[in-house]
């Protein structure tokens, strides 16, 4: 039996190493995705591949994980020795969406002995800018097909017995359009598996073998506890929500994701039937995916000081219909699932627990990651291209670039508080492109980035407002493929607060340039832009929270006075002509 | 007067204690005070008043007096920094709000972003635009300068930043603006982010000069009213203040300049810590300073502390080079608890100094770090529980039970073990960050520990860690205001120049940092500093093209050339490797950014070694059970005053000083140097 005290020495010890590997993945990966946005993941699990320890920097990621180190496993059956590696990407076998690499370690208490006794596996994820398909940046807004969207790597030895498998690599790096990068990333990856490796070596020799794994449970065992004791405060029920996806870029509209939370004592059961079925667009978001937006949206509601592992998950079940968009079949099209489709599924599961109890949650943020991509030659005689990384093998004069990002928006207004001005929400949390680094290495000028004001919804607490960026293409054709929501269904409100504002994109002629809408864009589409172009995305706002009559006559001065909102606004939401505490 | 010649006066303003360290004829004094935080000049000339008494020096004699202040950090803390005006380029006066995006934390859905420093309806536009090599897109509206300037002056705005896009590539738009707003009547104090740090990435341009536009006219009263006070009393010196990279300026050059003072006081401590370090022939040492609610660490490589431009301090990732100082909650007030799922957690909550742990005796009832350590007869009962209360070792026991052990199915004594075992594993954590996250193996350094409570920790954390040495100063207590006298004047200067490596002109090169130079050396002719004392350091930060991290190297000495500039990129794939594990010659390189650094160099001051008298035996003040990973031995208790140079002993081993207390572990042996520093050799390494 482990002790209280060595099993918080050891659970430091495991949340310290899914952090080191993290430290050491941003710190020798090569490309910006990584280095700088941080789509990164690591986590630790024991030997039957339950996971011990995390340590994420996207949600999207906290849940999917053991899906791949569970079919690294199972594809290899006791066929992993020191010094192999499993790669994957293939969201049908594991995977989440292409772009992410996975690359699962086993870990062995006596790497030289003849039997090796497996103690653990490290796993990490990270998003590549790259892994081929239609579109440069491998986000085709268009893709109808899995195939479309990129080289499909199910789990397939990268290293074998320390030493890189140079067929698999070199098959992987051949369909790539920036193979360089890859290869730097890749071996990033491996370091950070190598980190794990070591350190676990140091607790085995500390511990030995057989209190460290006693010590894996255990640590499993205490979130479990802690879980269940949070659960155990919800009444008993089952509470339903649904919301709808605007469209999968092919025509087809308000696709339906539904959930019913079942809280029975100090487990909860969540069922996404009626949700819509599977669907051409690249919208579908297969199982892994729908869990992490599940688990994160129950970790938010429960204590987020519960360490996130194995253990958090037991109380939790999930049911998602076969060859729906929350658990689609193969070839489904499912880049945008783990983007968008992520995002409506942590809104309806939030929604069905605020139904019951809406202190626990907030309004729906902006519901999106609006990804934009540009690509195309750079004009300029030498360019500072990322994606390109200097060992592209396109060889038509100037150098090829990839420039892909997500926006911020609203975050939904909070049971304490106003939500969050342009920031990323729920899954996805990372950090923009700074506009002087975007301008010197893209051949592409940021003509705008700002609050949208009015655009959070009316309430005791007001939503979060969407941002505008406008990017004007210079000296090339570019092209520009979009993937968005929340362009037609605004994110809601909760407990008498208003919806927030639906995101647009518009583009403009140079000269048409301004504040007028322009020419509106189709929230999931690929097109070509002439030089001069300007494109303007516009994010979502978030719902409020509360009834906008409750709202403090102080905080709506303040709003006014900041330009947030405008009278119009404050006319319409709060009917008041001119709040009186220091309007001005 | 040469500094060398009269007395040498540091003065270090904590959150307790304001901390004096004189040299007055080659000897060295040390005074504490109580601070006065709503007016700390007032407890800085206290301080002086005493220490003058106590050494024997005269206002009049003093050729040197340095200073490390919180005035600029505890603004940033408790947010109340001046009204600031800020103006951006047109399209872009959200950046400052907006910041990068992320969100504070994943899952707490309380958590909140950081106040802007200047609130929406304080940002201004103006219509102007540069592309990114500085080339004018757009002139700059006059006019529109011109009425927004008359805004500002009706306004009474305190202070104004100004941050234009690409300011760093061309700041002729950025100095305009200034001279308009100058003609319009504006007399606001203006920062120029052209002038403040002049490097790519606007956000984080703009947030330091916002910062510094918001500090200085709290700075500028806080040392205008010092710099009174200590010239009443008739000191002649020049008044220089410690800034966050380690090195000192004058109080002038720190009025226009205090967001450069944010980290003043610890820089100063990890200061102190790699001089005495060097002193015992150290040069690679992990700092780490354990206090009553927190402890810093940072790492010191080749005698030169890691410096960084992303710290973050409160809310805010300040910009400006600054020592890589790590904080984490965890100090000898920290309180032990019991979670919810039934594991046994130390921190983050502190009973801080007031009440403070239960063996404080100032009404404090939560077990705490110091409790364990007494519990485990670590710490002295008779000589530390000598509150107002009557506090005894079983109320601490009793507490230790009713509020642990019992929760635990554990004894007093085993619940207190485990707060350590819990409280190491936090601080390991802490230790690693600045050391193997960084990409250095701990094994290679030596742990200097200081703080009330460091040393106490200090041993075995290295025991863990695998790290050879422990060096526990002598002058553990007062370290920041001892490296205030040793510490080199400093100015950093430098440009953002984003460009492919085969575009970069070596007269371009030769140019930038021909301007950086006459700055510098305009700075230390101005402060006196002598001809042979005066260096400059180049370094380069270079990227592979797309990454969007950078490394720093030095350039070589001599002009600029071709050949310089490959040897800088040379040196780039060197260090390239030697940090991340790989390098790619193949692969194209980026220029980013070039600095330089101006020294004034400080002679230190001869500091005479401790007397040595009496033999170690001498020094052991008693015998008593002291507990280690659960098992109690007789251990020798000595006096640290009383131990002489060159003394040696076996752990286990607890050595009691003013300050600190020293817990040798069983295995261990412990050496006093000659300059009075306890090494100890913990057998790790490799």
């Amino acid at each position: 039996m482990v002790d209280s005290v060595t099993l918080e020495v050891i659970r430091n010890g495991c949340a310290a190493i899914a952090e080191e590997m993290n430290a050491n993945l941003v710190r020798t990966g090569y490309s910006p995705n990584i280095k700088e946005r941080r789509d990164c993941s690591c986590a630790l699990f024991d030997a039957d591949g339950e996971m011990v320890s995390q340590a994420e920097n996207m949600p999207v990621h906290l849940g999917a994980m053991p899906f791949s180190v569970k079919a690294a496993v199972e594809t290899f059956e006791g066929d992993l020795g020191p010094g192999d590696a499993v790669l994957l990407n293939d969201p049908f076998h594991g995977g989440a969406h292409l772009p992410d690499l996975t690359l699962v370690s086993p870990v062995f208490a006596d790497p030289e002995s003849e039997d090796p006794t497996l103690v653990a596996y490290a796993a990490n994820r990270a998003h590549h800018a790259d892994v081929g398909g239609s579109t440069a940046g491998s986000v085709a807004a268009d893709s109808t097909e899995i195939y479309q969207e990129g080289l499909r790597i199910p789990p397939v030895k990268l290293f074998e017995d320390g030493e890189v498998a140079d067929d698999v690599m070199e098959m992987i790096l051949l369909n790539v359009r920036t193979p360089g990068e890859r290869r730097g990333d890749l071996r990033a990856q491996e370091a950070a598996n190598e980190t794990a490796r070591e350190r676990v070596h140091e607790l085995v020799d500390r511990y030995g073998v057989e209190e460290l794994s006693e010590a894996f449970d255990e640590v499993q065992d205490y979130s479990e506890r802690r879980m269940r004791a949070e659960l155990e405060e919800f009444p008993d029920g089952t509470y339903s929500f649904e919301d709808v996806l605007d469209d999968d870029g092919r025509g087809n509209t308000d696709l339906r994701v539904c959930a019913s939370v079942t809280v029975d004592g100090d487990s909860v059961h969540v069922d996404f039937d009626g949700t819509a079925d599977q669907t051409e667009g690249p919208v579908n978001a297969v199982l892994a995916v729908t869990s992490s937006a599940t688990y994160y949206a129950i970790r938010c509601v429960t204590d987020p000081d519960i360490p996130p592992n194995h253990g958090c998950y037991r109380p939790i079940d999930i049911d998602a219909p076969e060859g729906s968009i929350a658990n689609p079949k193969p070839p489904a099209a499912v880049v945008g699932g783990n983007l968008e489709t992520s995002q409506r599924v942590t809104d309806v599961v939030l929604g069905a627990f605020g139904t019951e109890a809406p202190e626990r949650v907030t309004a729906a943020g902006q519901g999106t990651m609006n990804n934009i991509t540009f690509g195309g030659t750079d004009p300029r005689d030498v360019s500072a291209s990322a994606a390109s990384g200097g060992s592209s093998d396109s060889s038509d004069g100037g150098s090829p670039y990839a420039f892909y990002e997500t926006q911020g928006g609203g975050f939904g207004g909070r049971p304490n508080g106003d939500g969050l001005d342009g920031v990323h929400v729920h899954m996805s949390n990372t950090m923009n492109t700074p506009v002087e680094v975007l301008e010197t290495a893209y051949p592409l000028r940021v003509r705008r980035y700002a609050y949208r004001p009015d655009s959070g919804g009316a309430g005791e607490h007001r939503g979060g407002l969407g941002l505008r960026r406008d990017i004007q293409v210079r000296g090339h054709v570019a092209r520009f493929s979009l993937l968005a929501d929340r362009q037609q269904h605004r994110p809601y409100g909760i407990a008498g607060g208003e919806p927030g504002a639906c995101g647009a994109a518009y583009v403009y002629d140079d000269e048409a340039y301004g504040d007028d809408a322009g020419e509106r864009l189709p929230q999931k589409s690929v097109r070509d832009l002439d030089p001069g172009t300007v494109v303007s995305v516009r994010t979502p706002g978030a719902g409020g929270f509360g009834d906008p009559a409750d709202r403090d006559t102080e905080a709506i001065a303040r709003d006014l006075d900041l330009g947030k909102v405008t009278e119009g606004y404050v006319r319409e939401y709060h009917g008041l002509d001119a709040p009186d505490a220091g309007g001005r | 007067m040469n500094p060398a010649d009269g007395t040498r006066v540091g003065v270090d303003v904590g959150g307790t204690f304001t901390d004096i360290v004189t040299v007055h004829d080659d000897r060295v004094n040390v005074t504490k005070t109580p601070s006065t935080p709503d007016a700390p000049e007032t407890g800085v000339v206290n301080g002086l008043e005493k220490s003058a008494d106590d050494a024997g020096f005269e206002f009049g004699d003093v050729a040197f007096l340095s200073h490390g202040t919180t005035v600029a950090t505890n603004a940033v803390l408790e947010g109340t920094w001046a009204d600031t005006t800020l103006v951006t380029t047109e399209g872009f006066r959200d950046v400052l709000e907006i910041a990068r995006q992320n969100r504070p934390d994943i899952y707490d859905f309380d958590a909140e972003k950081p106040a802007p420093i200047v609130p929406r309806d304080r940002r201004f536009e103006v219509p102007e635009r540069l592309d990114e090599r500085g080339n004018v897109l757009r002139d700059l509206d006059e006019d529109a300068v011109r009425e927004l300037a008359a805004d500002v002056a009706d306004s009474g705005a305190e202070s104004v930043a100004v941050s234009l896009l690409f300011a760093f590539e061309n700041d002729d738009h950025e100095r305009r603006v200034a001279e308009l707003f100058r003609e319009e009547g504006v007399d606001a104090s203006l920062s120029l982010s052209s002038d403040v740090l002049p490097e790519i990435r606007e956000y984080e341009r703009t947030l330091t000069t916002s910062l510094n536009a918001s500090l200085k006219p709290v700075m500028d009263r806080y040392i205008g009213s010092l710099d009174e006070r200590v010239r009443e009393r008739g000191v002649g010196a020049e008044l220089k203040i410690m800034q966050s990279n380690g090195g000192l300026i004058t109080a002038e050059a720190a009025r226009g300049r205090p967001v450069n003072t944010l980290l003043s006081g610890p820089a100063a401590g990890v200061q102190g810590a790699t001089f005495v370090a060097q002193r015992s022939g150290v040069e690679d040492v992990i700092t780490m300073d354990m206090g009553g609610t927190s402890c810093d660490v940072s790492l010191v490589e080749g005698g030169d502390p890691l410096i960084s431009t992303d710290v973050t301090v409160g809310d805010y990732a300040v910009g400006v080079p600054m020592i890589d100082i790590h904080t984490v909650g965890s100090g000898g007030g920290s309180i032990a608890w019991v979670d919810k799922g039934g594991a046994l957690r130390v921190g983050p909550r502190s009973a801080g100094a007031d009440p403070g742990p239960i063996s404080y005796g100032r009404g404090g009832t939560e077990p705490t770090t110091t409790d364990a350590h007494l519990l485990l007869g670590r710490l002295d009962p008779d000589r530390f529980l000598s509150g107002e209360l009557d506090v005894a070792v079983d109320d601490v026991r009793t507490a230790f039970e009713a509020k642990l052990g019992d929760e635990l199915g554990m004894s007093a004594a085993e619940a207190a073990q485990g707060v350590l075992d819990v409280a190491n594993a936090n601080m390991q954590r802490a230790l690693r960050v600045v050391s193997v996250e960084r990409g250095y193996d701990p094994r290679d350094f030596a742990l200097v520990a200081f703080g009330g409570a460091g040393p106490l920790h200090a041993c075995r954390l290295a025991d863990d860690l695998d790290i050879p040495k422990v060096v526990v100063p002598q002058t553990a207590g007062v370290l920041s205001a001892l490296g205030l006298l040793i510490s080199d004047v400093l100015y950093d200067y430098s440009v953002s120049r984003v460009r492919r490596i085969e575009e970069v002109s070596p007269r371009d090169v030769r140019d930038v940092f021909a301007d950086l130079h006459d700055s510098g050396a305009q700075r230390l002719a101005d402060e006196e500093v002598p001809e042979d004392a005066r260096f400059y350091e180049r370094t380069a930060d270079l990227r592979y093209a797309g990454q969007s991290f950078e490394i720093s190297v030095p350039v070589p000495d001599g002009e600029i050339d071709e050949h310089a500039i490959d040897t800088v990129v040379e040196r780039f794939h060197e260090r390239h490797e030697q940090r991340y594990g790989h390098a790619d010659r193949n692969e194209p390189v980026e220029l980013v950014t070039l600095r330089l650094r101006a020294r004034g160099g400080v002679d230190t001051p001869a500091l005479e070694p401790p007397a040595s008298e009496g033999s170690v035996e001498d020094a052991v003040r008693e015998e008593r059970a002291v507990t280690y990973g659960g098992d109690a031995r007789e251990t020798r208790i000595y006096d640290r005053a009383e131990l002489p140079a060159d003394a040696s002993f076996d752990g286990p081993a607890v050595v009691e000083g003013a300050e600190s207390t020293v817990v040798v572990h069983p295995g261990q042996t412990a050496d006093v140097d000659e300059h009075g520093n306890l090494v100890v050799d913990t057998g790790g390494g490799r």
